[in-house]
């Protein structure tokens, strides 16, 4: 690790000064393993067999702009951070939100994209109309994964920034936080954008989205800690930024493409 | 001979009733696109479910039966052995060990051939290399192991102590007693119970996905995530487990019915 910290610091250094003229570092065809587990539309899933997404697109664009090659494997959420943190694997990637305390035990790239949280709630709700009113009312109950954005959210944003608070079903999957919401368990899920606009698509009226977005989230790929692939690639990301690939490709997944179709 | 049960000899109504439910949802399959899409993605995890139950059903048995051997030994030290393994495993939770195993002992197996590679001057491997399908099947057949070492102990027991002092009076040494004697007439009383734990463990397979390996549970998880609809996509998890193990346990009645026929 000692020995890493120089090696990391000239790669960063290098990485900046490569960005100053327009060139990006060279990596030499290295192989860089990656961990998702395309289980967040639009950013990676599955749609007909095949793994597509924001992110497969974005890094795509990374391997041809660095000169690498990318090996995909896959693991579930709960256990992402904990590898890449190990150093299992060189880089994980599924809408991570950039938080303090996962940075104690994963170096974070720049932020690659800005997340909103929306309410979702039944299509014929009507106790309740904003967040305000939401937390105001005891008897609402509200459903999230365990350590993702819409926990941290609803902990934060709605509720009384209580983690314990027992208005907060927990439950392992995000899928299962919906149906829970759909069969009367809850009343409340809070998704992103995107995902919120896919449920309710595939609903049939039972579904709809209701306030103003709330907490915003920047998302970060992780990698583990001192790690030299986080410069190169925070240097793509920009330049990708800059030139207007990241847009783009927001306006292929989160605009033009239909989910749940 | 064990006679034969009623139960055996009744018209299987439940098969009919079921194979009319499994015949809709085939049907339902084929015509709707939906179904179809999910289909063609969960596929590809049946094999993964099929490899990962039966490796770690058969690793599970061979363990087992040293276990239940071992707990019958005549050596103190083998029994007492044998005995702590057997229930502190079957203590902790199928979840919890396979948590374990594949977050706690795979990378601390890595660190000791690392340890013991670097005494011979050979590269290191890397935890990533110990791909998580393996550990997972570790786990179970660790799991396992225990369960079915108590399923053959309770075999091996139920022989009568006659038939082995028979067996000694006619001058038959202990491994062929075992192999001549016991192990057959056990083996007809532990099949049961053996295909029960096979049954059991298809589903317990589902654990895997935890980690994040692609077995059908995995799949229909990641499925529901990207077309949103858990209904379609549950119905057609639970239509392939139905399928795997109710054919497994068509199967496993056929045999057991020729053991007992065979009489052996």
């Amino acid at each position: 690790m000692k020995l890493l910290a120089p090696l990391a610091a000239a790669a960063a250094l290098f990485a900046t000064t490569a960005l100053a003229d327009g060139h990006m570092p060279d990596l030499d065809g290295r192989e860089i393993v990656i961990v998702t587990e395309n289980a967040y539309p639009p950013l990676q899933f599955i749609a007909d067999g095949k793994a597509i997404g924001w992110e497969y697109d974005a890094m795509a664009e990374v391997a041809e702009r660095l000169n690498v090659t990318i090996v995909y494997e896959n693991i579930s959420w709960d256990a992402m951070i904990a590898a890449v943190s190990e150093g299992q694997y060189d880089m994980g990637m599924t809408g991570i939100t950039i938080r303090e305390d996962r940075a104690e035990v994963v170096d974070f790239s720049d932020s690659y994209m800005t997340s909103q949280m929306v309410m979702l709630v039944r299509g014929d709700e009507e106790r309740f109309t904003d967040a305000a009113s939401f937390a105001a009312d005891a008897d609402l109950m509200s459903a999230a994964q365990p350590g993702t954005t819409p926990f941290y959210v609803t902990v934060y944003d709605v509720l009384d920034g209580d983690e314990a608070n027992p208005r907060i079903q927990l439950m392992e999957t995000f899928g299962a936080t919906v149906q829970a919401l759909r069969t009367g368990d809850v009343d409340m899920v809070l998704t992103d954008g995107t995902a919120g606009a896919g449920y309710v698509e595939a609903s049939d009226g039972g579904l709809k989205i209701i306030g103003e977005p709330l907490g915003t989230e920047d998302f970060g790929f992780i990698f583990p800690k001192g790690s030299d692939l986080v410069a190169p690639i925070n240097a793509a990301i920009a330049d990708m930024a800059a030139d207007g690939t990241l847009e783009a490709l927001n306006t292929k997944w989160f605009l033009e493409y239909k989910l749940g179709q | 001979m064990i006679p034969q049960s009623p139960q055996d000899r009744d018209f299987p109504w439940w098969l009919l009733v079921a194979a009319s439910i499994a015949a809709y949802l085939m049907y339902r399959v084929v015509s709707d696109d939906l179904y179809h899409a999910v289909l063609t993605t969960l596929s590809k995890g049946i094999w993964v479910t099929i490899f990962v139950t039966t490796v770690g059903f058969s690793f599970a048995s061979l363990i087992g039966l040293l276990l239940a051997t071992g707990s019958l030994s005549r050596f103190l030290v083998i029994r007492q052995l044998c005995r702590f393994y057997i229930e502190i495993v079957r203590g902790v939770p199928i979840l919890v060990l396979l948590l374990y195993v594949a977050f706690v002992i795979a990378p601390g197996m890595v660190a000791l051939v690392n340890w013991a590679l670097e005494g011979i001057g050979a590269d290191p491997i890397r935890t990533r290399d110990f791909s998580l399908m393996w550990r997972a099947i570790i786990a179970l057949t660790i799991g396992y192991s225990a369960f079915i070492a108590e399923v053959f102990r309770a075999g091996l027991q139920s022989i009568e102590r006659g038939q082995i002092e028979a067996a000694e009076a006619l001058g038959l040494g202990s491994w062929d007693r075992f192999r001549h004697i016991v192990f057959p007439q056990a083996f007809r009383r532990i099949m049961p119970p053996l295909g029960n734990d096979f049954i059991a463990m298809i589903k317990d397979s589902s654990l895997v996905s935890v980690l994040g390996v692609l077995d059908v549970t995995q799949l229909g998880k990641v499925t529901a995530a990207g077309n949103f609809r858990y209904f379609e996509t549950y119905n057609v998890v639970a239509l392939i487990y139905l399928i795997m193990t109710v054919s497994l346990s068509l199967v496993l009645r056929r045999i057991e019915r020729r053991l007992r026929q065979k009489g052996i």
